[in-house]
């Protein structure tokens, strides 16, 4: 018999009562009430821990999962050419409404979050702009059309294609709307399709024209067409009201050529003479030897005045006295370098232009400082032809209109008209890549690629070819418009492979279609500088027929160099780049002189106490500004360098909502700024932007504009500070070219003077600085202030966009800024532009006082920002003598754990914090979080880059070195005139070492206070006869 | 009778024909009675103000430092002029405690334990602006130097704000421990008095088993003494290291080397305006008039007098100095900046002048050292003044220092920044009505002490003890 075990007596002999409970699942007591419930269940002291551990952990796991989990999906399999963590590098070409920059494209796991200046190209040489640099963050633009469009409603391209060559066939008189194409192989697309429907033809928009050159080549050189200025070649540059250096024709050319004559070799200290007459004060006015205000009705008189001064004639109608003086200087300075000589104008009246090809004509300038062997095709758009497309359409006659990369509903000046002809219009065809306002107008849409998902090609000027490549696939369902034209033009081949075969056979040999794109450019023409005959007989009838000065208060538009005609108006990087002139962003506002701000807004700068409240409250005064009989107000700023008698406002502002949210104000839910464009004006064939007869009144309303800069002066009533940048006349500089050293020495005289300075200045020994010390030279000659390092830095250290609201409130968080100060005469001040960044001070005041030591110096001379372990006490910024240090106010970036505590943050925060926009961030740097300070980094991801490339090749790392680089930090790399030299001081080949060597001008900011800055400047020389 | 003898010309500083058991009734009534309707309406403002602080420093955590004005250029505003009012306030408790107890001034008696507890409340206060003035406050633990296992990573011993960390929190340290052993003997006769069992329960264990045994007594007044040594530096120590964050610095206007005497003068200055608002309100709410006499409102308007006539003298020095160091930098923030009444920030500077400096010198006169009234409004106005000369130092110089490019809109505070301020008035009440209805608001020991000597009845009967003989009366005391 089986052995039996028993825990119980009921077990063994089997009770009633054991049967009962060995039938009952839960012998123990549930520790609740199961009629009461869980809640009202005592805790027994037996499950107290039980509890207690089960909470605990629950309490803990909940807590640690308050970080929202983002996914990151790696790839299944590896691509081909992607490594993880590894750069591509592709050559493309930035191409916007004609304007053609070579660059290169940094492509980070699929995605191009980063454009360089392509150094291969002949016409920039490496150099690009503020929007060249911005031009990637609208590849991620969240309101860019995803789909095409019929009517507004999404449809797919088989059904639009069938749709639109149905509606081509019967429309009659098709018309291709265009800003200027420079594209060889798209320029054959457009022919093809036209040669496909007769009657059908291609005019080209320009927002903002250059017909008047184009008009006054055609009559003096019998040539419709820009040839290439040489402003390296002049000796002597002359501009009239031509911004030449931010918005006109081809600034990064331009101003690359123009730093060329301004650099100063110590040993000849020569460099050109720029003389400016302009209105409203520009950038390249700011940047001038010497500058003459007029009226923008005068510039008639002005170039009729200075070509009869060149002809050595006496001057007539001009009345002020000042400004006849000038003309005469300039005359006779223009005259001494004949054949070195450049007068350009910025005004698109044939006529004055016409009188500005005799003056060049003059001066030998054909063929020596004007290149027509080179011709320069970033402006085709004439005028009077889109004027006659207007009235075509509004007399019916137009069938069908397809709109490319154009928006005159936005930019034309008689806009109304415009419209109605457009609606006459039966089929119309927008490939607009947003809803701008003439895609609105549009029933059919076709969004265009971003030209970082294109492919494509580009003749800024003669023989000079850019290529394009998709970078990445297309984000959306949108489509290269060559491509349509192509299907509807009844072609078999889309346009990548209409692109290969029209290269194919110019492309051969060494020049291979891979050769050329990986390059990016193709170059085939000369250098030697060619003439065109020039032919008189108009001149007499042009210096007639020109316009004669008109009296009272005139109005002139202008660009700004960061969102130009409108085109950089949504993207929150150019709205919050200051504008180099003005610094204020975000907003267009009026333009007033200081002495028009005495009469008209009742502010005196002159007076302290006025100054002050002028300067410290964002509040400014609106004015009221009657038109044409029509009322628009706008906040005023005071800007010296604008005639007393001329107020400016900037086109480009009062943009479509649709454009996205970066165009719309946060606090009145309205559009950003006012669209001046409707109140230009068209004058013989041409659209002018000089407006008289306008009324000016003030308001008692006030508006905030986000300026960053607000005191422009650094001499103060206790002194002129001239330790923190300084100036001076070449004449200055000729006769001593010691000068700035004697000067440095008489600051630093006591504390041991300039060669026991490092060592006297301090109670701690200097230390040793073996290896690579890393150092920045800033040539204050070289740099025009025109940003495009400030949006690189932003681009490469994902430097937080913050919005106007932030801005208003100084919280910006640019890691370099351009600092602008004026001196001299208060109403036409001398500029000066100072790029401010972390000076990497050897010395460094911040690094001593942060308790925690979040900043702290690197053995290669970085002050460096250990971002998780700052707490954010902001003392190092309070004692940061150049203020470069920015702190993280708000969650800008994302990155922070409290949960939707962007929500009272702005348009601007909200747009760059979308997933889409987020892909342009810099993967090698890190999104700083709220509440820690962050600053210029000398870009050491950079720098750990290029020190890894050299020892992989087992070498010295070279900065410069027979102008061989490893690396170039962002700023450097983007800078159009090369301003900016960096690398490693302890090489003594190094570009920084000969820099520093070879200049007489060297000085640091602020040198006095022993912080031993690792940035030096170069003191800026001005080419005038008056003392600075 | 006591060892010490008095003149009857000076002023005894307790007044009435008080015995021992009537002083510990005066002092301990308020404790044993219920609050009045006054204490609640009082304690309830000072609740709904810490609690609006609480609010407005959530959302500084939250949102970020941004709820505040601050900017790029002005990185302390409001939170540092706070912190430094407050550390400055509390340096009144731990000089009356200390130092007078070491130079045997006997009137400090009637209100070290108020001007101690102040103290306290004061640098809790202040202590909250360093803290949640952090961008991440979570992560504030990091200013300790505790071994840790990032590399070890140390804090940075050269730095003047964790000179700050240690400065204060000694001082904090010191000052509870000199106030609380102050406290044992009288929360042992409130304990001793305690009608109901929680009362005794908790005022004996808040006495620490004070039996008022000799040794006890011996050991006290041993650790009083030992306290009162070691909190004497701390004193002249804190407001020099405070005044060291600014000093060391390289902004004009900060760094001054006259900064350290120059703080520690103003934190007296404005620590005892401090001990008289409270004071001249205690003793009317508590009916304290006995303890607290005019004769100790006198003496604590003639220390202010005398700090605020060396503050004046410091800013006069501070002006000579600009002006004689011929530098611009320093020119500008002290000419035009500061005293410049149509400079942006002119009105601060001048308010600073006039509360600090100008008014205060009525207190020469001894009718307006005696006037309650004149006292409490110029107790105010002395905070008033001490508060903008902070400002002024921090924002004035900061607001335009060597880049003019960097000169900033006109900084003034939010909503929440002004909370936060207002929170710390809220947290100081609420710890000042809960010490004075549960703590003995004057140290009844203490004054038993200096009954006997200085008391009034005392007083009256020095006339026959001057009338003995010298000698006789010393030998009758050597027995």
């Amino acid at each position: 018999m089986e052995k039996k075990y028993w825990q119980s007596f009921g077990e063994l002999n089997n009770s009633d009562a054991y049967q009962k409970s060995s039938k009952n699942e839960f012998k123990e007591e549930l520790p609740f009430d199961a009629e009461k419930g869980l809640l009202d269940a005592k805790t027994p002291r037996r499950d107290f821990l039980k509890y207690l551990g089960f909470t605990t952990a629950a309490a803990a796991v909940a807590a640690s999962c308050e970080v929202p989990v983002k996914k990151a999906i790696p790839f299944a399999n590896q691509p081909e050419e992607i490594v993880p963590g590894v750069a591509n590098y592709y050559a493309t070409t930035y191409v916007q409404e004609g304007d053609v920059i070579s660059v290169v494209a940094k492509v980070r796991d699929g995605r191009p979050i980063k454009l360089e200046g392509n150094e291969l190209s002949p016409i920039t040489k490496g150099g690009t702009s503020a929007r060249v640099q911005a031009s990637v963050l609208d590849l991620y633009d969240g309101a860019r059309l995803r789909f095409p469009t019929i009517d507004g409603k999404e449809t797919n391209f088989d059904t639009i294609d069938k749709v639109i060559s149905e509606e081509l066939a019967s429309a009659g008189n098709i018309v291709i709307l265009s800003s200027t194409i420079n594209s060889p192989s798209s320029l054959d697309v457009i022919q093809k399709f036209l040669a496909k429907y007769p009657g059908s033809k291609h005019i080209t928009y320009d927002a903002v024209s250059n017909s008047g050159i184009l008009l006054a080549n055609e009559t003096s050189f019998g040539k419709k067409v820009i040839p290439s200025y040489r402003f390296d070649k002049a000796k002597t540059i002359v501009s009239i009201g031509a911004d030449f250096l931010a918005t006109w024709i081809s600034p990064v050319e331009y101003a690359n050529q123009y730093a060329h004559g301004r650099k100063i070799n110590d040993a000849n200290p020569e460099m050109s003479k720029h003389i400016h007459f302009e209105s409203v004060a520009s950038l390249t006015g700011s940047n001038a030897d010497v500058r003459y205000l007029h009226r923008p009705s005068q510039t008639g008189a002005i170039v009729t005045a200075l070509l009869s001064a060149v002809k050595g004639e006496s001057i007539n109608g001009i009345s002020d006295a000042k400004l006849k003086e000038g003309i005469e200087k300039t005359a006779k300075a223009l005259t001494e370098k004949k054949g070195e000589a450049l007068v350009v104008c910025g005004s698109n009246d044939v006529n004055i232009q016409i009188i500005i090809n005799a003056i060049n004509e003059i001066l030998l300038a054909n063929g020596k400082t004007i290149d027509w062997n080179s011709i320069n095709y970033s402006r085709k758009g004439i005028d009077t032809e889109f004027a006659q497309l207007v009235d075509d359409m509004n007399a019916g006659t137009v069938g069908a209109l397809l709109v490319i990369d154009a928006n005159p509903v936005y930019t034309w000046y008689d806009n109304e008209k415009l419209k109605t002809g457009l609606d006459k219009v039966k089929v119309k065809i927008s490939f607009g890549s947003k809803a701008d306002e003439t895609t609105q107008k549009c029933k059919y849409v076709i969004p265009n690629h971003h030209f970082l998902e294109s492919w494509g090609d580009a003749e800024a000027k003669s023989g000079c070819y850019s290529f394009m490549q998709p970078t990445i696939y297309p984000l959306f369902k949108t489509r290269q418009w060559q491509d349509s034209l192509l299907k509807w033009g009844g072609a078999s081949t889309d346009y990548l492979a209409h692109l290969k075969s029209f290269w194919g056979a110019k492309l051969t040999g060494s020049n291979s279609w891979d050769k050329a794109l990986q390059d990016g450019v193709h170059n085939t023409a000369s250098d030697i500088l060619g003439t065109s005959v020039y032919n008189a007989t108009s001149l007499a009838a042009a210096i007639a027929n020109v316009q004669p000065a008109k009296t009272g208060i005139e109005l002139q538009f202008y660009q700004k160099i960061a969102i130009g005609a409108g085109q950089g108006a949504a993207n929150p990087w150019l709205q919050e780049m200051p504008d180099p002139v003005t610094r204020a962003t975000w907003d267009n506002y009026l333009v007033v002189s200081p002495a028009m701000a005495k009469t008209l807004l009742k502010i005196d700068l002159s007076k302290n106490a006025q100054s002050d409240k002028y300067e410290v409250h964002p509040d400014k005064k609106v004015v009221a500004i009657k038109i044409n009989g029509k009322l628009i107000e706008l906040p005023a700023l005071i800007i010296p360098g604008t005639h007393p008698e001329t107020v400016g406002i900037a086109v480009g502002y009062g943009r479509d909502k649709k454009l996205g949210k970066t165009v719309i104000n946060d606090v009145t839910d309205t559009s950003i700024g006012v669209n001046v464009y409707p109140f230009a004006q068209y004058v013989n064939g041409t659209v002018s932007y000089d407006i008289s007869n306008i009324e000016l009144k003030l308001t008692d309303k006030t508006y905030p504009v986000a300026l960053t800069q607000t005191h422009n002066l650094y001499n103060t009533p206790h002194g002129n500070r001239t330790e923190i940048l300084k100036e001076l006349t070449l004449g200055e500089y000729k006769e001593n070219t010691k000068v700035i050293l004697e000067e440095r020495e008489k600051e630093l005289a006591a504390y041991g003077g300039l060669d026991n300075f490092r060592e006297e200045g301090s109670i701690y020994k200097p230390f040793d600085k073996p290896g690579i010390k890393w150092g920045m030279s800033i040539d204050l000659n070289a740099c025009n202030g025109c940003g495009a390092c400030l949006i690189a830095c932003n681009a490469e250290n994902n430097v937080s966009v913050v919005g106007k609201p932030e801005v208003l409130r100084f919280h910006d968080m640019h890691w370099l800024r351009i600092d602008r100060y004026y001196s001299g005469d208060a109403d036409n001040p001398n500029v000066v532009f100072q790029p401010m960044l972390c000076q990497h001070c050897d010395n460094a005041p911040c690094e001593n006082v942060c308790p925690v030591a979040a900043t702290n110096h690197s053995s290669e001379g970085l002050n460096q920002m250990t971002y998780n372990r700052c707490i954010g006490t902001r003392y190092c910024a309070n004692n940061c003598p150049y203020k470069v240090r920015r702190f993280n106010w708000a969650d800008y970036t994302g990155s922070d754990s409290f949960p939707n505590n962007q929500d009272e943050l702005n348009n601007a925060v909200h747009y760059m914090n979308e997933d889409l926009t987020r892909m342009v961030l810099n993967p090698d740097v890190t999104v700083r979080s709220r509440g820690v300070i962050e600053k210029c980094s000398f870009c050491v991801q950079r720098l750990q880059d290029g020190k890894l490339k050299a020892k992989k090749e087992g070498r010295p790392l070279k900065t410069g070195q027979n102008d061989e680089w490893d690396l170039k930090v962002a700023c450097q790399q983007s800078c159009p005139t090369d301003g900016i030299i960096f690398g490693n001081v302890n090489d003594a080949e190094s570009s920084i070492s000969k820099a520093r060597r070879d200049s007489n001008r060297l000085f640091y900011s602020l040198e006095f206070l022993h912080v031993l800055p690792n940035v030096n400047y170069l003191a800026k020389v001005r080419n005038t006869d008056e003392q600075a | 009778m006591s060892l010490k003898y008095e003149s009857q010309i000076r002023e005894p500083l307790v007044y009435g024909n008080k015995t021992y058991h009537q002083v510990t009734e005066d002092i301990v009534r308020p404790i044993e009675a219920k609050p009045t309707k006054l204490w609640y309406v009082g304690f309830f403002m000072a609740i709904s103000l810490l609690l609006f602080g609480v609010y407005s420093v959530y959302r500084e955590v939250v949102y970020g430092v941004g709820q505040w004005n601050l900017n790029k250029t002005v990185g302390w505003g409001w939170d540092i002029t706070n912190f430094v009012w407050w550390v400055g306030i509390g340096h009144a408790g731990t000089l009356i405690s200390a130092i007078l107890l070491l130079f045997r001034q006997g009137w400090r008696t009637g209100v070290n334990r108020a001007a101690e507890a102040m103290t306290i409340f004061a640098v809790i206060c202040a202590g909250q602006f360093p803290i949640f003035h952090m961008g991440r406050v979570w992560m504030a633990f990091f200013v300790f130097p505790y071994p840790n296992t990032r590399g070890p990573l140390w804090v940075n011993f050269n730095s003047p704000l964790l000179w700050d960390v240690f400065a204060i929190s000694t001082y904090f340290t010191v000052s509870l421990l000199f106030w609380y052993s102050g406290l044992l003997p009288d929360f042992a006769t409130v304990r001793d008095r305690a009608k109901t069992k929680l009362r005794k329960c908790l005022y004996g264990i808040a006495s620490f088993g004070w039996t008022g045994s000799t040794k006890h007594w011996q050991r006290h007044e041993a650790l009083s003494l030992v306290l009162a040594g070691l909190s004497t530096p701390l004193v002249l120590s804190v407001h020099t290291i405070v005044s060291f964050d600014f000093a060391t610095s390289v902004v004009p206007g900060w760094h001054t080397t006259i900064f350290p005497p120059y703080f520690v003068a103003g934190a007296i200055f404005s620590g005892f305006a401090m001990v008289q608002t409270l004071m001249v309100v205690v003793r009317k709410v508590f009916g304290l008039q006995d303890y607290v006499t005019i004769g100790h409102i006198e003496a604590m308007n003639k220390v202010i007098v005398l700090t605020g006539s060396i503050v004046g003298i410091a800013y006069l020095t501070e002006l000579f100095i600009a002006w004689y160091s011929q530098s611009k930098y320093e020119g500008y923030a002290f000419f035009y900046s500061r005293a410049n009444l149509f400079s942006p920030y002119g009105w601060s500077y001048f308010g600073m002048m006039t509360c600090n400096v100008l008014i205060p010198q009525i207190f020469w006169w001894r009718k307006m050292r005696r006037s309650l009234f004149v006292t409490f409004f110029m107790s105010i106005l002395v905070n008033v003044g001490m508060w903008f000369e902070r400002f002024v130092i921090i924002v004035t110089s900061i607001y335009r220092d060597y880049l003019p490019s960097s000169w900033t809109v006109y900084y003034s505070p939010s909503i929440w920044e002004i909370g936060f301020y207002l929170g710390t008035f809220g947290l100081f009440f609420t710890c000042f009505f809960l010490f004075a209805k549960y703590f003995p608001t004057i140290a009844i020991a203490e004054i038993k002490h200096v009954l006997k000597t200085s008391g009034e009845s005392y007083k009256d009967n020095m006339s026959e003890v001057e009338n003995t003989n010298a000698e006789e009366f010393a030998h009758k005391y050597a027995h």
